[in-house]
């Protein structure tokens, strides 16, 4: 077994961003004033789409590396052609 | 409408608390990447917080339409605190009353109907927080009550939403009767010095001496029609 991937820094940005645009959405909710709310409903919901963004582009970064690795595995495992 | 008493925000609360518990608890274990964390972090990631926002989004819009919410800007404070008073007598205040939509009578006057009603009137809302914050923030209340004006005169349709002008006992009144061409087509405003009086209190037309605080400009003719302005 080989050692499984880091976690992949992207994965970590995401999950800090959604935080903050869920706090921010959490406070729009618990304080409804103007600013709050225009807050969670640009910023907030920016924030929370680009993170999904991330965590998605991090979860086909990393299951394609797998892929191209578990080939190349698999190329190497072959016996060579004489 | 408080969170306590509105589903859709216990609604958005628990995503929220779900989606924090996610992800607040990757990244104390850190597990790699694989098929579990994935499907875990898809919901703490995904969606709980797409829940936060639908759910926080509908609960936004309500919370902009309250009085409370118009109020929370110092410059709209004579308008909704005149509302507020159950003793006013102006036209804003005695809107205020009811339970369907009095805390939300702001809204309910100065919404714009029609298709993209709702839209129009949030575009137009951002634009009085923008405006609030880059010019108005430091404007004294005083100033504010004269300074602040509609950018079109008020329209009778807004009214008509709820006055159909169309009920036997409204078209019977003398003065509905003589001006009704004039009032659907807007030309003559229910809310005028010789009709209903203004709204709010302190306002006059541009070019009258300013209004004195708190004194409902009642019509003063005999042919009054609106029973519920006196005393
Ligand atoms: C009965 C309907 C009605 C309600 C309720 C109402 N308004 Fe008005 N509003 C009007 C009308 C009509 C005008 C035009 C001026 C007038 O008649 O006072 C107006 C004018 C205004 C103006 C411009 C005032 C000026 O001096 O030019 C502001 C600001 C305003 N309203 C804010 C509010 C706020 C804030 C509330 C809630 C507290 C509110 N309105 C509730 C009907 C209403
Ligand atoms: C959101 C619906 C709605 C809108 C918009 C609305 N009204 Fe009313 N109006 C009502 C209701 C409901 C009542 C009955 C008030 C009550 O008893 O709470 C009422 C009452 C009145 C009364 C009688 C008040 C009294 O104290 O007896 C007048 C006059 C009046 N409206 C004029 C207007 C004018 C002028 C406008 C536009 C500037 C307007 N309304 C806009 C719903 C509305």
């Amino acid at each position: 077994m080989k050692p499984p991937p880091p976690t992949s820094r992207l994965v970590l940005v995401s999950c800090v961003l959604t935080l903050a645009a869920v706090g921010l959405m959490v406070w729009s909710l618990l304080d409804p004033r103007p600013v709050p709310v225009v807050a969670a409903m640009s910023i907030g919901q920016g924030l929370g789409t680009a993170s999904l963004g991330a965590f998605l582009y991090a979860v086909g970064a990393d299951l394609r590396s797998r892929y191209v690795r578990a080939r190349a595995e698999r190329e190497s495992a072959r016996p060579r052609p004489p | 409408m408080t969170v306590q008493s509105s589903p859709l925000a216990v609604v958005a609360l628990a995503c929220a608390a779900l989606s924090a518990a996610i992800i607040v608890g990757y990244l104390i274990l850190r597990p790699p990447l694989g098929p579990s964390s994935r499907i875990w972090l898809l919901f703490g990631l995904g969606v709980f917080p797409i829940g936060v926002a639908f759910a926080g989004n509908i609960q936004g819009f309500e919370a902009t339409k309250e009085r409370q919410f118009c109020g929370s800007c110092h410059v709209m404070i004579p308008h909704a605190s005149d509302s507020n008073s159950i003793t006013s007598v102006s036209l804003s205040s005695r809107h205020a009353r009811n339970k369907l939509f009095g805390n939300e009578n702001c809204y309910s006057c100065h919404a714009d109907y029609g298709m993209f009603g709702t839209i129009v009137t949030k575009l137009g809302g951002m634009r009085h927080v923008w405006l609030y914050y880059t010019e108005y923030r430091n404007v004294p209340i005083e100033e504010a009550k004269t300074t602040i004006h509609l950018l079109k005169p008020y329209p009778n349709d807004n009214c008509m939403q709820c006055h159909s002008t169309e009920g036997k006992l409204w078209l019977e009144v003398p003065d509905h009767k003589a001006s009704l061409g004039d009032v659907r087509q807007g030309r003559v405003s229910c809310a005028s010095a010789g009709c209903h009086g203004y709204a709010h209190p302190n306002f006059r037309p541009p070019g009258e001496a300013p209004a004195e605080p708190a004194v409902h400009p009642a019509p003063t003719d005999s042919s009054k029609t609106d029973a519920g302005s006196a005393p």
